[in-house]
């Protein structure tokens, strides 16, 4: 696979100008996973305080405090990622995606600004900053949604195509939805996790129709795309990706329903694992269907690296940044999983 | 006006930059003040060090936060915005971006959560170094920004080569001529705007009651802190001017409002740039243009704006942010000023001041916030139509996003900033007036 790919780059696998922008393009990714599905949880939870009891919110917000800061950090770290290593490439994407990222921004900066001034906030303002996090939370996943129809098309902006983003954009709110309440679920029982399962289960509609239209989209609008996934010699690998997904989608629908009765005996960690399955393969699938291209057929991942003096530099910081990134971040994480009892005691004044 | 899209464009970016500059400019001084309140308490053991710590422990967390969460959209924009930017200096600022967003990461990882909520899980003494961490890498951040804006006014170490910048020698790509002055500058300015915020909320709280202990302290802190930075800002803005007659004459001359190429240049009071007309509307001028501010032609002229070839920057922006920050300034000297003419034998105890006076005092709070982004304003605008000095320019750079989503994303970003500077202001008056909680977060405990 490396020989392949260095022979039609014309470079030696062990040159820097090749290996250097893979292995930042390997890191991208690990981050991209990382955002999406630790922050996609954060972002679930959000949505979901929109259809939450007023009193639920404050523990919903609570619960994710932990790994709050870690969370945070993901986009930043990505985008200073993105920025640094692959400079030419910046521009060139960012710029056909002015209004969703325009949204994004607003959507991030209102979240990350709500929750950490609601915890020093007091009375009123409180609430009004759960309902600022409510709202970042949803534009930001609408955002993401848009994103990746805008890719998936090509960067086409037509009135069609505005109306396909905007679908996938409905879609991925949905969907970080599924994975929010899917987490929630498994943390909490009582009325907290009927409306959990409640959400859930409409959620998951949505999901599949997004993916399977974005799915959809990618195979038509780019006919290399269309060939990697059905060319008879990449089905091993291509129709296992399929299955499983389809798979996913039904055994989380039979486990959400079973959850939803009163005695269940059901994993409450279930649907959450396969949820995280799920956007894994979703993203697996994206990173297939792109690569080795940042920009479709046109500007792959060397072309858009920076010189290998600046290469040299940025790795020198992400030296600095990973161990940083894994002791502090696991730290934070380490309450994930497990059942969230702080309903029964008297929680931080927070 | 002109809706054009360059200037949307332009305004956007400005938008965001002034706003994150502006908190991180607080963020900054404070982290400072906050080290020396905390090595203060140790030393003396007394409460009132203590007590100024709390309150301003909180309005500084309120500052980082919009700092840290404005550096996200400004880092897009320099995509969205510009997307032929990185493609042309990508090689110089990627880099930079990538130390910028390491520094920050790690300072927040390490430090700022000790700092902010785990002041009764450690020591005093480690909690003090984590104080002081936080201000070293808020710093650092500062001199990577710093490091970055400077070398698009003073290019150096990098040659342009087939439409890209290509660096030959990072020393002197970093520490490029205009770094040690822009470094400095923001510097002092960040010192200026968190002093006379310190001023600003202590004298608001002594128009409401008797100020305790500690706040007479912040008092005193800021004033000194005020005074001192006045003084060094004073000489390094003569330095700075005198630097961009040298480097960017047409940024000297527009600063000076002057269009005609001549012996001598009069100083401009008050006046209206005229860019169609080349002269300017309702001047009024006294005295001359000291030696050094404007550049001289190889005969010896001064030059003024009709030298550039019409490659010149928007002359009333720069013109008028330029004299904002000198009316703050004069404004805050004379406030300084008068204010430690009255206590300067009472040890700079705001109690004694008249109630008119506290009034002058906590009006005066925002003068340095105000300079500092006036600063940052004209130090941008001077630089176009130019986004890396002489060799790239604006127009350029532009990408093809129409003016309606410019100005459609240009109102939803300033309404957003509007609501947050809003809600920074009336989380610090909430502070300042009935005091601080402390907050802890769940499950930042071991």
């Amino acid at each position: 696979m490396i020989d392949v790919l260095s022979a039609a780059m014309g470079l030696s696998p062990d040159d820097p100008s090749f290996w250097m922008p893979l292995l930042f393009m390997g890191l991208l990714f690990a981050l991209i996973v990382a955002g999406t599905l630790l922050d996609g949880i954060d972002l679930g939870v959000g949505i979901l305080l929109g259809f939450a009891p007023a009193d639920a919110r404050r523990r919903l917000m609570l619960m994710l405090s932990p790994w709050r800061d870690a969370n945070e950090f993901w986009l930043l770290l990505g985008a200073g990622l993105f920025a640094s290593a692959f400079p030419f490439a910046w521009g060139a994407i960012l710029g056909k995606l002015f209004v969703p990222v325009a949204m994004l921004m607003i959507g991030v900066m209102l979240r990350s600004v709500s929750f950490e001034f609601r915890i020093r906030a007091s009375g009123r303002a409180r609430t009004a900053w759960i309902g600022g996090f409510w709202a970042g939370s949803v534009l930001t996943a609408f955002a993401h949604g848009v994103l990746l129809g805008r890719v998936a098309t090509g960067y086409q902006a037509q009135a069609a195509h505005v109306w396909f983003d905007v679908f996938v954009g409905g879609c991925a709110v949905a969907a970080y939805l599924l994975l929010g309440t899917c987490w929630l679920v498994m943390r909490v029982d009582g009325p907290l996790r009927r409306l959990g399962v409640a959400c859930a289960r409409h959620a998951i509609r949505w999901t599949a129709a997004g993916m399977v239209a974005v799915s959809v989209a990618f195979g038509l609008a780019n006919a290399g795309i269309f060939y990697k996934w059905s060319s008879a010699a990449d089905l091993a690998l291509t129709l296992p990706i399929w299955v499983m997904m389809l798979a996913c989608f039904v055994c989380m629908e039979i486990l959400l329903l079973r959850l939803g009765r009163p005695d269940s005996k059901v994993v409450a960690g279930a649907p959450f694992v396969l949820c995280l399955v799920l956007f894994l393969l979703m993203l697996a699938g994206l990173a297939y269907s792109l690569f080795p291209y940042l920009i479709l057929d046109d500007m792959t991942l060397w072309d858009g690296a920076a010189s290998v003096s600046s290469l040299r530099l940025v790795l020198a910081a992400t030296v600095v940044a990973v161990p940083v990134m894994l002791v502090f971040n696991l730290l934070g994480y380490r309450s994930l999983f497990g059942r969230d009892r702080s309903d029964t005691g008297v929680v931080g004044p927070a | 006006m002109d809706f054009s899209p360059l200037s949307l464009a332009r305004a956007h970016f400005l938008v965001s930059l002034v706003f994150f500059v502006l908190f991180l400019a607080i963020a900054l001084a404070l982290a400072w003040v906050l080290l020396f309140f905390k090595v203060q308490a140790r030393r003396t053991a007394g409460p009132g060090w203590t007590a100024a710590y709390r309150l301003w422990v909180r309005i500084f967390a309120l500052a980082f936060v919009l700092a840290l969460a404005s550096c996200v959209p400004l880092l897009f924009q320099l995509g969205s915005v510009w997307p032929v930017l990185m493609e042309r200096v990508g090689n110089v600022i990627g880099p930079l971006v990538g130390f910028a967003v390491v520094t920050v990461f790690v300072l927040k990882s390490c430090f700022l959560g000790v700092m902010l909520f785990g002041q009764r899980r450690v020591s005093d003494l480690a909690h003090t170094l984590s104080v002081l961490m936080v201000a070293v890498g808020l710093t650092l951040w500062v001199f990577w920004l710093a490091a970055m804006v400077s070398w698009t006014h003073t290019p150096a170490g990098a040659v342009l080569l087939e439409g890209r910048y290509v660096v030959h020698d990072w020393v002197q790509a970093v520490f490029n001529r205009s770094l040690p002055w822009l470094l400095g500058w923001t510097l002092l300015a960040a010192a200026l705007a968190g002093a006379f915020l310190m001023v600003g909320v202590s004298a608001w709280q002594a128009l409401q009651r008797p100020l305790a202990e500690g706040e007479r302290l912040a008092f005193r802190v800021g004033m000194v802190v005020a005074c001192v930075a006045l003084l060094l800002q004073g000489a390094t803005s003569v330095g700075a001017a005198r630097l961009v007659a040298a480097v960017q004459p047409a940024k000297a001359a527009a600063a000076a409002g002057y269009w005609s190429s001549g012996e001598t240049a009069p100083w401009v009071l008050f006046g209206w740039p005229d860019a169609a007309a080349q002269r300017n509307r309702a001047q009024a001028s006294i005295g001359r243009v000291p030696d050094g501010w404007l550049a001289r032609d190889a005969a010896g002229r001064l030059q003024g704006l009709d030298g550039f070839s019409g490659m010149l920057p928007p002359v009333a922006g720069v013109f008028w942010s330029f004299r904002i920050v000198l009316l703050a300034g004069v404004a805050m000297a004379l406030v300084a000023g008068i204010t430690l003419a009255w206590l300067g034998r009472r040890r700079l105890d705001p109690s004694a001041l008249p109630r008119a006076w506290l009034r002058v005092l906590a009006g005066s709070g925002w003068l340095g916030g105000l300079a500092c982004v006036a600063g940052w304003l004209y130090m941008e605008l001077g630089r176009q139509p130019y986004a890396v000095h002489n060799t790239v320019t604006v127009t350029e750079i532009l990408g093809e996003a129409p003016a309606s989503w410019l100005a459609g994303s240009l109102a939803a970003h300033a309404a957003l900033y509007a609501v947050l500077a809003l809600g920074f202001l009336r989380m610090v008056f909430h502070a300042a007036r009935y005091g601080v909680v402390p907050v802890r977060k769940a499950g930042a405990r071991p």
